[in-house]
């Protein structure tokens, strides 16, 4: 296989992380369909302290199938398509300055527009690979199981992922545009995920953030319950919104602002250590 | 004769920094032209303008009449360029990397150029960029620069890294492309060999041009250096006289260099007991040097030199 162009090659790239996280979201998949017949015995007549209910996900009834899912896979996976969301997302324009590569490319007669488009095209191929991927753990396990959800529903469920998915990458992507270093994009990035993760979750439970909800992208991923509430489409427009805007920010940024080669910002934290240093010691 | 490269105005800052002080250069197409200059000069940064890396604060810059920025892919087109800070995609091989590069101009693939290329230099390209040496990585940088005979070449310090020997080829090749009517725009800030291969040259410091000049008419310019030691202090009339620099005293024995010729310097000595007299043939740099104020770089120049002496 070889690089023809900035989109193959860029997919051609991550050929590993395809095939490592689209295999792992199979394998939990498949392990969580394949524990619940021996989980739903015990599930049936356990209380769930509310507060620990709404942290995996909101109002769920964990003794019905879509619920257990739900808590036990739906809910935390959007933090693992994170983890590849940002290494894409800010890999693509601050990894690539950071690898001094950039200027190796933009030589090149591409415009850098042209650059980014196909870094996200190649991105989102990808996502929607990993996906795929993911779903054969469903369809090796669910036939097989006494189990009260439908391929559909799953597969549903599934392409509920990709919207937050590509979120993140988009919020990366922007970042990397933005941010003079690749570390400080990861920094940015998986700062706002965790905070409006955490804020989703704390505003089911106390009544004084609730409004704040609907300020996290985890809300409109749907509680992490598509399995029980079924796929909103108003909630996957908006996110894909979102993300078209973020993109649009990337790529503006991008084109107006200089590139730079790896290591030469003096934004970097030893330059800021340095200035810091310099102010408070008077010299 | 049409302008290859031209800088008008041309100023950049980085923050408070000023890189480049309000360039103007043209260089002719079909010539070799070296930009020289002392690193953190800026000549990097005009570079990276011309290919639309960077935008300049003031100022424009074309190149084959195309304007860097509003017609930069016209630009790119044009051009072959070799980054000064070579970096390259590790995990690839030679090839994969050459292939991928000729991707973005598949009419102007040239296999069998390309091999040759290879082949000339000494690059085995079915090798991992990453077991590379800094050498054959600037080989691979040279190639793909050269691979798709571009109207213009841009090359930021193109024999950096490399042997004596294969720096000979590239300067071939170079010399080759230009035969061919194409342009090569090269920086240094090795004088000898801006010297030995460039047609035309620039010298450029602190963000400002100094010079721009003939290769051929510069090494003709009547400069000599010359020592001469005086019985007594040497005549003021000395340093008065028109195109005289001071490079050195101390005390009866003074070093100065002469841009129009030794007739009047003679003479002018004459006037005194003179014990002792050197002259040098001039390299360019001490050409190129005539051009400085007498602050640090002409002052650090001859210390290297005195060091050289006192060595040999």
């Amino acid at each position: 296989m070889q690089a023809r162009s900035i989109f193959t090659k860029a997919l051609f790239d991550q050929k590993m992380q395809i095939l490592g996280f689209g295999l792992t979201l199979a394998v939990i998949a498949a392990m969580d369909v394949y524990i619940w017949p021996s989980y739903r015995d015990t599930l049936q007549n356990f209380e769930i302290p509310p507060a620990f209910e709404a942290l995996l996900g909101g109002d769920l009834n964990l003794a019905t199938a879509p619920g257990f899912l739900s808590a036990e896979f739906y809910s935390w996976i959007p933090i693992l398509l994170l983890v590849y969301a940002v290494i894409q997302g800010t890999g693509a324009i601050a990894g690539e300055e950071s690898g001094g590569t950039m200027d190796l490319v933009l030589a090149q007669p591409v415009t850098r527009r042209s650059f980014v488009l196909q870094r996200i095209a190649a991105t989102i191929l990808a996502s929607v690979l990993i996906i795929a991927i993911g779903y054969t753990g469903w369809l090796v396990s669910v036939p097989f199981v006494d189990i009260d959800v439908t391929l559909w529903d799953v597969f549903l469920a599934n392409v509920n992922l990709l919207p937050i998915t590509l979120l993140f990458f988009a919020l990366s992507l922007a970042a990397g545009a933005i941010a003079p270093t690749r570390g400080m994009a990861v920094a940015v990035t998986v700062g706002i995920a965790t905070a409006t993760f955490f804020m989703q979750t704390l505003a089911a439970t106390v009544d004084v953030l609730e409004p704040l909800r609907y300020l996290s992208p985890f809300y409109y991923y749907g509680n992490g319950q598509p399995l029980v509430d079924g796929l909103n489409w108003a909630h996957v427009a908006l996110l894909t919104g979102i993300s078209c805007g973020l993109a649009i920010v990337a790529v503006r940024t991008f084109e107006e602002r200089d590139v730079s080669v790896g290591g030469a910002s003096d934004l970097t934290l030893a330059a800021m250590l340095r200035r810091t240093f310099a102010t408070r010691t008077g010299t | 004769m049409t302008a290859a490269i031209e800088l008008r105005g041309v100023v950049k800052h980085y923050g408070e920094t000023r890189a480049l002080g309000g360039i103007d250069l043209t260089v002719d197409a079909g010539r070799i032209f070296g930009f020289l200059g002392p690193n953190g000069a800026g000549k990097t940064t005009a570079i990276r303008i011309l290919l639309d890396l960077i935008r300049p604060d003031e100022g424009s810059a074309f190149v084959m009449g195309f304007n860097c920025q509003r017609e930069s892919v016209q630009v790119r087109k044009r051009v072959g360029y070799l980054a000064g800070d070579l970096r390259l995609y590790e995990g690839m091989r030679g090839n994969e990397f050459l292939n991928y590069i000729d991707s973005f101009r598949p009419e102007k693939k040239d296999a069998t150029y390309r091999d040759a290329l290879c082949e000339r230099l000494g690059l085995d390209p079915t090798k991992r960029i990453r077991a590379l040496s800094k050498g054959n990585r600037q080989k691979l940088g040279v190639v793909q620069a050269l691979m798709h005979r571009p109207e213009v070449l841009i090359l930021d310090e193109p024999t950096s890294g490399l042997d004596p020997l294969v720096q000979d080829e590239v300067v071939r090749l170079l010399e080759e492309a230009v035969s061919e009517g194409r342009t090569v725009f090269f920086s240094s800030h090795v004088l000898p060999e801006v010297e030995r291969i460039s047609q035309s040259v620039a010298f450029i410091r602190q963000g400002e041009l100094i010079a721009v000049e003939d290769v051929a008419a510069l090494k003709s310019r009547n400069v000599h250096v010359l020592e001469v030691t005086f019985s007594a202090p040497p005549p003021p009339s000395l340093f008065a006289l028109p195109g005289l620099k001071e490079l050195h005293r101390d005390g009866s024995t003074v070093r100065v260099q002469a841009q129009d010729g030794v007739d009047a310097v003679i003479k002018a000595c004459a006037t005194q007991t003179v014990i002792d007299l050197r002259t040098e043939q001039p390299s360019l740099e001490d050409v190129f040097l005539a051009y400085y104020t007498g602050d640090g770089p002409t002052g650090a120049h001859d210390e290297r030199r005195e060091a050289r002496r006192a060595s040999a």
